[in-house]
């Protein structure tokens, strides 16, 4: 229950990253070239979910303790950047948000962009979470 | 057992009279809960696992964690390890309030946490108070945070 948990908030919040990462996308094609108008086929928002779910198996796998203890926090890291990137690529690929070499670089640089960010605010949020729990060990720790 | 509680006005007047046919462990249990407020399990040393010699009744206080390793269960202090015939489970439901569940395999006394630290995939170290360093798997870090109310 709880990967299905994980997988359905990560396919969330990945989907509304893409969504984002092609906002901004519209954004520069419509400030540098003028381009106002972005016509998208009829099955970007499907295309956009199915790509967020492909993108949150690797942090599922990511995340799970057993049977990965061997290969380390930063080669997981590493596997976990390059396993999204992949189905990036594809997808990207697939559903023709890209078609030149450009435009694949461009994508590459949002999603770098869009990871470390969201590493960043992950980073954050458990930093503040930490000092919670240890002001409030604080109160209950015994005397040694 | 009949047992009759009666109230009184002074602490002095405190006292607990228990007649029973045998000295039980339990029994033993209940008298270490009145006489030091905590209560006591039988544990023997880890190291005489092989021939068994003495059982001694450990407070519960001065656990720092429990561990099940090879269907055997491990109760550790500040210094010393002891080994005990209950399960972890068993012992999860004996232990007061202030032990939590960390690991499928360890239940920790939560007043012997001298800090956490977080980890970037979910999971947490506690240093111990004397110094030794415990992981908190993601699962039960929700547990940790809502048996102190954060």
């Amino acid at each position: 229950m709880n990967r299905i948990k994980l997988i359905f908030n990560q396919t969330l919040m990945i989907s509304t990253g893409i969504l984002f990462g092609l906002g901004v996308q519209a954004l520069l094609y419509a400030v540098f070239f003028d381009d106002t108008q972005i016509i998208w086929p009829w099955y970007t928002p499907f295309a956009i979910i199915f790509t967020g779910f492909l993108c949150s198996l690797p942090s599922v796998i990511f995340l799970e303790e057993e049977g990965t203890e061997k290969l380390g926090f930063k080669l997981k890291l590493v596997l976990h950047f390059f396993a999204i990137l992949g189905v990036v690529s594809l997808c990207g690929r697939l559903f023709g948000w890209y078609s030149t070499l450009r435009a694949y670089l461009a994508i590459v640089v949002m999603y770098v962009v869009i990871y470390v960010f969201v590493w960043v605010a992950t980073y954050w949020l458990i930093r503040k979470d930490e000092n919670r729990i240890n002001k409030a060990l604080e109160d209950l720790r015994d005397e040694e | 057992m009949k047992v009759i509680l009666e109230k009184v006005t002074s602490p002095e007047e405190e006292r607990a009279h228990i007649r029973v046919v045998e000295v039980s462990e339990e029994i033993r249990s209940a008298v270490d809960l009145l006489e030091n407020n905590c209560r006591s399990i039988a544990v023997s040393r880890a190291d005489e696992e092989r021939n068994p010699g003495e059982s001694y009744m450990l407070g519960t206080n001065l656990i720092y964690y429990t561990e099940s390793i090879d269907k055997r269960t491990y109760v550790y202090t500040k210094e010393a390890c002891y080994e005990t015939k209950y399960r972890l489970y068993e012992l999860e439901e004996l232990l007061s309030a202030g032990f939590l569940r960390v690991s499928k395999s360890m239940v920790v006394n939560i007043r012997k946490i001298r800090s956490v630290k977080s980890e970037l995939n979910g999971r947490m170290t506690a240093e111990l108070l004397n110094g030794e360093k415990i992981m908190i798997s993601r699962s039960y870090v929700k547990d940790l945070k809502r048996k102190l109310g954060v």
